[in-house]
């Protein structure tokens, strides 16, 4: 059986009920109890947490290993324990990403990582030194390519010709 | 907003088992002990606001260009090789795709 989303964002979109995750605190601030992960460009690193219950709220998140190196995150010993994680247990880390007008206003919050095993997500505050609320995505990237002047030029032309999002 | 006050080692219980204990006062500072169901989640508020601010901001940045936006930022980097083509962002999860 398919489940299918009638989103604000995005339109008709189906979920398999198998990738349904369980939210069971929502996320901060926010709510929700029900999310799956929704792709608009497969194999991308953004993919789209989407509210089951409410179609008018998804959120952009990315794997934050792709655009910061040595990222980890650190639980309080409550944390850890309310959702019973430890060190052997795979888990699947998402930061939320802030979209702007120029990929130097992109931004993902590191100090609030959304974890996600066995169908179950919870948003968390992470311990780890260093982390930032507003972190720019793309700074490491840019930085990469010595100084990221042409990727800026790129991604600045492509923002302004951007496609449909009606195609999505 | 209810007031109460309460000296070092008093306690307020919330409902039947949350405990807020004052641990010690320090001149402006106020050392508070909580004692709460694993369940309950516990946030110092300037913490819990500012995730709750990026959240929405996640949520309703850029309107609806957002996913084109995002999408042409995306396959920029790709060419780019930055990231890996041939990995999926998260192993293990299968995200459904929109229908087109």
């Amino acid at each position: 059986m398919v489940m299918a989303i009638e989103s604000s964002r995005f339109g008709h979109v189906e979920i398999d009920p198998e990738t349904v995750i369980e939210f069971p605190d929502g996320l901060i601030g926010l709510g929700g109890r029900r999310f799956a992960l929704v792709a608009t460009d497969t194999g991308g690193p953004i993919v789209w947490l989407h509210c089951i219950d409410d179609p008018t709220l998804s959120l952009p998140v990315t794997d934050p290993h792709r655009f910061f190196s040595g990222y980890r995150v650190e639980l309080t010993d409550e944390d850890a324990e309310r959702l019973g994680v430890d060190e052997s247990a795979p888990v699947d880390v998402f930061v939320t990403v802030v979209a702007g007008s120029q990929p130097s206003d992109f931004t993902a919050n590191q100090k609030a990582p959304i974890l996600i095993r066995d169908g179950r997500g919870h948003q968390v505050i992470n311990q780890a030194p260093g982390c930032d609320f507003r972190a720019p995505l793309f700074a490491e990237v840019q930085a990469g390519l010595g100084g990221g002047a042409p990727l800026f030029a790129e991604v600045q032309a492509g923002l302004g010709g951007g496609e449909d999002p009606a195609e999505c | 907003m209810l007031n109460i006050t309460r000296r070092r080692g008093e306690r307020i219980v919330f409902g039947d088992d949350i405990f807020v204990s004052v641990l010690e006062v320090s001149g402006q500072t106020v050392r508070l002990g909580i004692d709460a169901p694993r369940s309950v989640r516990i946030y110092r508020e300037e913490i819990w606001l500012a995730v709750k601010r990026e959240n929405e901001a996640a949520a309703g940045a850029a309107g609806a260009d957002m996913p084109a936006a995002l999408r042409t930022a995306v396959a920029d980097l790709r060419r780019t090789a930055v990231s890996d083509p041939g990995t999926s962002p998260a192993p293990g999860i299968n995200p459904a795709t929109p229908r087109s």
